[in-house]
Parts: C-alpha cells; sequence; structure tokens
C-alpha cells in the first residue's frame, strides 16, 4: 500500500519524537533579562559612571527630561517584552505598535528638546556636543545588549524573524541611549540627536540583517 | 516534571489536543502522531483561506507539519493550542503565496518551450528536413561509398563483417567511407553558406 505523502510525514515526524523541554513563558523570560541588564546597569554606572550626567542633562527642564528619559526607557522595555512575545507563534503584533508609540513619543520629546535649545542658545543648539563618541557609545553597548537577546530568542526558533529582529534591534538601541544618559553629561543638540537615531539605526539594522543567522527561524 | 520521557505511552490522554501536545512534548510518540493526525482538517482549513490549489494546500500543511515538529517546544502547557497552531499555519501559507508571487513575477511559462526544443517528437518539420537533406547529400556519393558508409556507420558492422556483406576489400572500405565523409562534410559547408 503507497502511503500519501502527509501521512508518511506524519509518522515520521512521530519517530523523532523526542522530549522537548517546553520554554518558560515569553514575557517571564524577557522579564529574567531585562532583571539581569538592569543589575548590569547598575553596576557599569556605580563603577565607570560620570557623576551628575543625568543632573547635567535635566538641568533647568526636569520634568521634559523625564518625560524623555521615560519614553526611552519604555521604547526599551516594550521593544523587548514585544521581542520575546513575537517569537513565539501567536504572539501579539500589538507589541509592535506600543513599542512604536513609544518610540514616536521618543523621538517627538527629543525634537522638542533639541528645538528648545536651539531658541535658548541660538547657534549652538546645532553644535556637536557629546564629540561623537555617542555614535560609539550607542552601537558598542547595544551590540553588548542585543547579543544575549539575540541568543535567547533564537531558543524559540521564531517563525517570522523580521518583527522579532526589529524589535530586539530596537530594545537594545533604546537601553543603549538609557546608559548612555549616564555617561554623557550634555543637554543633547540637533546633531547629538541625529547622531543618536544613526546609532540607534545602525543597532536594528544590524539585529535585521543578522535575523536569519542569529535567531535560527523555523 | 517537564522535558522527561513519558514511558507510558498512554492512549487515553485527556485534555484534547492540548493533553496530546503536551503528552508529546514529553517524548510520547503515540500522542504525537495522533495530534498531528487529528489537526489535519483545521490546518488545511487555515491553509485554504490563503491557497486555492489542492496541491498548494497540501504544502502548506506539510510545512505547518515540519515547522511544527522544530517549534513544539514554544507551546506553552495548558494553554489552548489553536491560536497557536493557528499562528504556525497562517505564517506558512503566508510565505508559500509570497513564494508563489515571486516565482511568477520572475518566471514565464511558456508550453511551446518544452514541445520545440525537449521533445523530439515535436521537431518533426525540423526532422523531415534534416532527413530529406542528408538522402539528397547520399545520393550525390558514388555507389561504393554510398554502400560504405551505410553499412559501418550506420548499421554499425565491423570492417570484416562491412567487407564480407559487399565484397569490398577492408582497404577499399576504409577510403571509401573517408571520401564519403570527406564529400558530405564539404556539401553541407557549401549548403551552409549564404
Amino acid at each position: 500500500m503507497t502511503e500519501r505523502p502527509t501521512e508518511a510525514l506524519i509518522e515520521s515526524l512521530a519517530a523523532e519524537a523526542r522530549p522537548v523541554r517546553p520554554l518558560a513563558p515569553p514575557l517571564m523570560r524577557a522579564a529574567r533579562l531585562l532583571l539581569v541588564l538592569a543589575a548590569s546597569f547598575a553596576a557599569l554606572i556605580a563603577a565607570f559612571g560620570v557623576p551628575g550626567a543625568l543632573a547635567a542633562r535635566f538641568e533647568g527642564r526636569e520634568l521634559f527630561m523625564a518625560a524623555e528619559t521615560a519614553a526611552m526607557v519604555a521604547t526599551g522595555v516594550l521593544a523587548v517584552l514585544g521581542a520575546f512575545a513575537l517569537s513565539v507563534p501567536g504572539g501579539s503584533r500589538k507589541w509592535l505598535t506600543a513599542a512604536g508609540a513609544a518610540l514616536l513619543a521618543w523621538l517627538l520629546l527629543s525634537g522638542v528638546g533639541c528645538y528648545a535649545l536651539v531658541a535658548q542658545l541660538g547657534s549652538d543648539g546645532w553644535k556637536l556636543n557629546g564629540h561623537g563618541d555617542c555614535l560609539l557609545f550607542i552601537v558598542a553597548a547595544g551590540a553588548v545588549v542585543g547579543a544575549p537577546l539575540l541568543w535567547l530568542l533564537s531558543k524559540a526558533r521564531p517563525i517570522d524573524p523580521a518583527p522579532v529582529a526589529l524589535l530586539g534591534g530596537l530594545g537594545a538601541a533604546a537601553l543603549a541611549a538609557f546608559l548612555l544618559t549616564f555617561f554623557h553629561p550634555f543637554a543633547i543638540t540637533v546633531v547629538d540627536l541625529g547622531l543618536h537615531l544613526a546609532a540607534v539605526s545602525i543597532v536594528i539594522g544590524g539585529a535585521a540583517l543578522l535575523r536569519r543567522r542569529a535567531l535560527r527561524p523555523a | 516534571m517537564a522535558g522527561e520521557p513519558d514511558s507510558r505511552g498512554e492512549s487515553g490522554i485527556p485534555g484534547g489536543w492540548e493533553g496530546l501536545l503536551a503528552a508529546a512534548q514529553k517524548g510520547d510518540a503515540d500522542a504525537y502522531r495522533r495530534f498531528l493526525l487529528v489537526i489535519l482538517p483545521f490546518v488545511r482549513t487555515v491553509a485554504r483561506r490563503y491557497l486555492r490549489s489542492d496541491d498548494a494546500v497540501e504544502d502548506v500543511v506539510q510545512d505547518t507539519l515540519l515547522t511544527l515538529h522544530r517549534v513544539r517546544h514554544t507551546y506553552q502547557p495548558g494553554r489552548p493550542v489553536k491560536p497557536w497552531l493557528a499562528a504556525i499555519a497562517t505564517r506558512r501559507a503566508i510565505d508559500a503565496g509570497r513564494r508563489r508571487g515571486r516565482i511568477r513575477s520572475r518566471e514565464v511559462s511558456d508550453p511551446a518551450a518544452y514541445e520545440t526544443f525537449a521533445d523530439p517528437a515535436a521537431n518533426k518539420e525540423e526532422s523531415a528536413q534534416a532527413a530529406e537533406s542528408v538522402s539528397r547529400m547520399m545520393a550525390e556519393l558514388s555507389p561504393k561509398q554510398k554502400e560504405a558508409l551505410e553499412l559501418i556507420k550506420l548499421k554499425e558492422f565491423s570492417l570484416a563483417e562491412a567487407s564480407a556483406a559487399s565484397g569490398q576489400s577492408v582497404g577499399s572500405l576504409k577510403v571509401n567511407v573517408h571520401r564519403a565523409i570527406q564529400r558530405l562534410r564539404r556539401r553541407n559547408a557549401e549548403q551552409g553558406e549564404p
């Protein structure tokens, strides 16, 4: 008797039914990683952070900068949570919207902040404050955060790797930008913001390029 | 404990699809086989929302089963299977649809190509013209040259057999075959010139 191909496939898959350990719920895995990152960031800031960097950035516009920083952190956290949620089948694509909304708020608040700085300082508001090293910092820190993130995401063998890589890259870049605020004691100018955006784009682009190799999609 | 093999291989696993898949995660091959069989109609229904032909639907079903096998560790025991399974089948159906779209946009279907070049029977006109040309050229050979060529090259006789059949000596056969081929080549070259 000739078996139909689908039934034959089922037989061969059943023959390979070795035990597998179910992954923990994606949000729990994301929360664990965020906790480890938070502890690592705290240790790094305590050891190498520039004292008063955050205060220098916040000076004279505390509420506004708090909102901008909150949007930055929200972007990073929501993007990491979303990347884990979408790495398993059935994850809600609303995470893309949530992280996108936080990113939009971060960009708008940064843009408004830069505009206010230009209005306050005149042409000085266009100068490069951070000597360009912020780009290198965000890319390097983004890579350091992104590597374990992609590795953990790859354990789920995402069936659609593109949004997972996008959110993973965005999360790593946003968290790296947050870390930068403790090492970068300047109010960011328009040029600084441009460099930050370029760095975030590089990290996201890197994650997107690596998605097939790093995420081992099923 | 999750991850430990279930050696019982029990057949009456409670909990429907969820129970079967949870047992499959523990290594129960029978539960896994039953699970894969029982989900087939559901997976086919999902695939048919995106694809029309039965062959394409069956391809997606098989692709979905293979993907499910690779990501079965991502199912959370106790949670509903259908949303998880529908997500896999939907993704594979969308991928298949995109793949078909790409193939259609890059490749051209030309049924005549197969008939004209691959199937010799389809080249009747060209074959008839070639046969007519060869027989015309053969007619221009001397009778001995023509006989030597037919026996040695077409009927693939050995020189001894051809000699016995024609009465020509072996040396004479060699010379006549050589001259016949030379003459045919020249004639063919003349015909090929504009």
